[in-house]
């Protein structure tokens, strides 16, 4: 682990979008920018799995698609194997489209239903190359026993096949141009617990026989913590806390992260119980707005924040907390990191 | 628990016609249910199971075709006491093929009629569901609380306007929403998802059901808001204490809420019991099914180590084409020699193997 190098690192990463909606708003002198992805800097290693989670709209997805440059952020740096890509343009970009590819999220609307199986995998390998008929046909047969996918499924349409058929096509489509790099968005959600796992044994085979490299979003946080070598928590558009995987689901030390996985085993039968409950776990969740909403974007909902008699450094505009280092290899984005 | 069940559900079946396909699929497949006053029945079970489609049968609510063919829903509550499905036969003809429904002629308008006239007095007052999706569920152009003063309107004793809005605010209340004064006026939009749910399942108390019906009440939210309706649905089965019907894919959702749990898979009932006994994931008391369901789960131990999981082989249940012996015989790996032609020939029966528990597996037959 030590010696891989750098695949990606994303530096200082902005992306903001502007709410202008209506007739009238864009005779308006200010326009109302919502910060998706407001800061983030993280870098991941060859053969390494970096877990996203966080809740819906804090800006997981629009990483991913923004690493990726299908969405042009609006500052930082994106690297790729220590090359600065995020200037380049749509043809210069072209010969690393190849190595970083994406599994969507919602294969319905990533799958052209009108396109058989086989021409939907033939496409992907053809866009950047000029293979011949036989060299497709044997990469084809090689794809569908990667992920698993009978060869009697190849003339069928997308609508025909079970949903864990539909995510091996998107996974053999990424895997087509021979990624080394993979942004894989929600690739278990919509899917039955049995497929699930599935899913997930064949993404770890594919990344030990392929040597890839992920960025996993996800907001199950087992799986999450199952597939990552680090996991970064996201809310509301910055990394509250990164670090190992392990780190983060045992001992996080961001409010935020206690609460999320502390979620998770109060629904089982309480295995191990959270810091958070002791913490006074009533304050969570109600959204109090008298509570303010400048410094610190999570004191709004911390539980911390209440226990601590609601501290004016936490959201004082003047002080917002950065991301720190507390520990080896991990950072935590809070005044009171919890022990 | 002398008075019998609240609902009993006997022998239902519910079929759909797909018209390319030319072939009926067979969403309820014989479901035997019951649920005692005061008890949450959980059942949960993979899409297409038929867990939905159960529900909404039980509720009248299927509109295509053929939709319901046969069965018993028996309700019994201190008001009604009836036969939901009562002279279903007098409008559908079935022809069978070696014990299997293979055509079916049903006056599908005039059972709607029927329907309609059955249920009245029951969907909402009797019986009330809380949906998957609260924002498509909910009049999006009238205030949350208008929609929940108009329930208890119609649906209770209440009679006067004024005192229907102190009943409404009494429940948005007691679903913890913060503000219900000022909640009361906002439409479902201006809810976040969270609170939109909470804002349906207040809709659903506030009729005083005998039967309260959740559909995947926490699925699509996100996973902090998911435990804080799990933890409402929990206080409100201690406090309100309403006979519940669960339905979830999550297994997490279940163990937290449910008193009984049945599973189902490919249209029928797999195993049926104390909630316990069936999600303990012990392989030696529970079916096969069930016990790889729990398996492919992440535990513990396994992320720690980070292990592989284990999968159940093969893609969910084609309700057209099912196999001949058991439903899940092609994917099951308990399959022994001793039992091995019965589980591929014919399909096993409901067998009790302890008190309340039946599996319905050739392993635990003779």
């Amino acid at each position: 682990m030590t010696t891989a190098k750098t695949i990606l690192e994303v530096q200082n990463l902005k992306k903001y979008y502007s709410s202008s909606k209506g007739l009238f708003t864009s005779l308006r002198k200010t326009t109302n920018f919502i910060p998706a992805v407001d800061d983030v800097s993280f870098y991941i290693k060859e053969n390494e799995t970096m877990g996203l989670v966080g809740e819906t709209g804090c800006g997981k997805t629009t990483i991913g698609k923004t690493v990726l440059k299908l969405t042009p952020p609006t500052a930082g740096r994106i690297l790729y194997d220590g090359k600065d890509i995020t200037g380049l343009s749509q043809a210069g970009f072209r010969p690393y489209r190849k190595q970083m590819q994406m599994i969507f999220q919602d294969l319905d609307a990533a799958l052209n239903p009108k396109m058989r199986i086989r021409s939907i995998l033939k496409e992907a390998l053809t866009v950047h190359e000029r293979p011949s008929d036989a060299q497709v046909d044997r990469r084809i047969a090689e794809l569908l026993e990667m992920v698993n996918l009978k060869k009697g499924k190849l003339n069928n349409f997308p609508g025909e096949l079970s949903g864990g058929e539909k995510r091996r096509v998107g996974i053999a489509r990424s895997l087509a141009v021979d990624p080394r790099f993979v942004v894989a968005d929600e690739p278990t959600s919509a899917l039955d617990v049995s497929i699930q796992a599935q899913v997930v044994n064949l993404l770890r085979d594919l990344q030990q026989r392929l040597k890839l490299s992920y960025l996993f979003i996800s907001h199950d946080l087992r799986v999450v913590e199952l597939i990552s070598h680090k996991v970064a928590v996201m809310y509301l558009g910055q990394i509250v806390e990164m670090g190992m995987a392990g780190k983060i689901a045992s001992a996080p030390r961001h409010p935020y992260t206690a609460v999320l996985w502390s979620s998770l085993v109060d629904k089982t039968t309480g295995e191990g119980k959270s810091v958070v409950s002791d913490l006074e776990g009533q304050h969570w969740g109600v959204f109090d707005f008298e509570r303010p909403t400048t410094g610190c974007r999570f004191a709004p909902r911390c539980p911390v924040y209440e226990v601590k008699g609601r501290p004016p450094f936490c959201t004082n505009p003047g002080t917002p907390p950065e991301l720190h280092r507390v520990g080896e290899a991990h950072m935590v984005r809070c005044h009171y990191p919890l022990q | 628990m002398t008075d019998g069940p609240v609902l009993k559900i006997e022998n239902l079946y519910t079929y759909f016609y797909t018209r390319s396909r030319q072939a009926f699929i067979r969403s309820v497949d014989g479901v035997h249910l019951e649920i005692e006053k005061g008890q949450t029945l959980g059942i949960v079970g993979e899409s297409g199971s038929g867990k939905s489609v159960t529900a909404l049968s039980v509720m009248g609510l299927v509109t295509a075709e053929p939709g319901v063919i046969s069965g018993k829903v028996g309700l019994k509550t201190a008001n009604v006491q009836k036969n939901l499905l009562q002279d279903l036969s007098e409008y559908v003809k079935t022809a069978t093929i070696t014990g299997r429904i293979m055509d079916v002629y049903k006056d599908n308008r005039r059972w709607q009629k029927n329907v309609d006239r059955v249920m009245r007095g029951i969907r909402g007052r009797e019986i009330s569901m809380i949906f998957q999706n609260p924002k498509l569920s909910m009049n999006p152009f009238t205030s949350v609380g208008r929609q929940i003063q108009e329930s208890i309107l119609l649906n209770t004793a209440v009679r006067s306007a004024a005192e229907a809005r102190d009943r409404a605010l009494y429940w948005l209340e007691k679903v913890r929403i913060d503000s219900p004064r000022l909640r009361y006026d906002n439409n479902p939009y201006g809810l976040s998802g969270g609170m939109c749910q909470r804002a349906m399942i207040a809709m659903a108390l506030s009729s005083e059901p005998s039967l309260l019906i959740a559909d995947e009440p926490t699925t699509g939210l996100d996973a902090t808001i998911q435990s804080k309706i799990v933890e409402l649905l929990q206080e409100i089965k201690t406090t309100v204490g309403v006979t519940t019907m669960l339905i979830s894919h999550d297994i997490d959702v279940i163990r937290a809420l449910s008193d009984q749990v049945a599973v189902m898979y490919g249209g029928t009932i797999l195993e049926h019991g104390p909630a316990d006994a069936i999600l303990s994931g012990a392989m030696a008391q529970s079916h096969p099914y069930t016990a790889a369901l729990m398996a492919s789960i992440p535990n513990r131990e396994q992320i720690r180590t980070k292990a592989y999981l284990q999968a159940i082989k093969g893609e969910v249940l084609d309700t057209i084409n099912l196999p001949e012996g058991c439903r899940f015989y092609p994917r099951c790996e308990q399959v022994t020699d001793r039992i091995q032609e019965h589980c591929r020939l014919r399909e096993p029966g409901l067998l009790s193997i302890s008190n309340g528990h039946r599996i319905r597996c050739w392993r635990y037959q003779q």
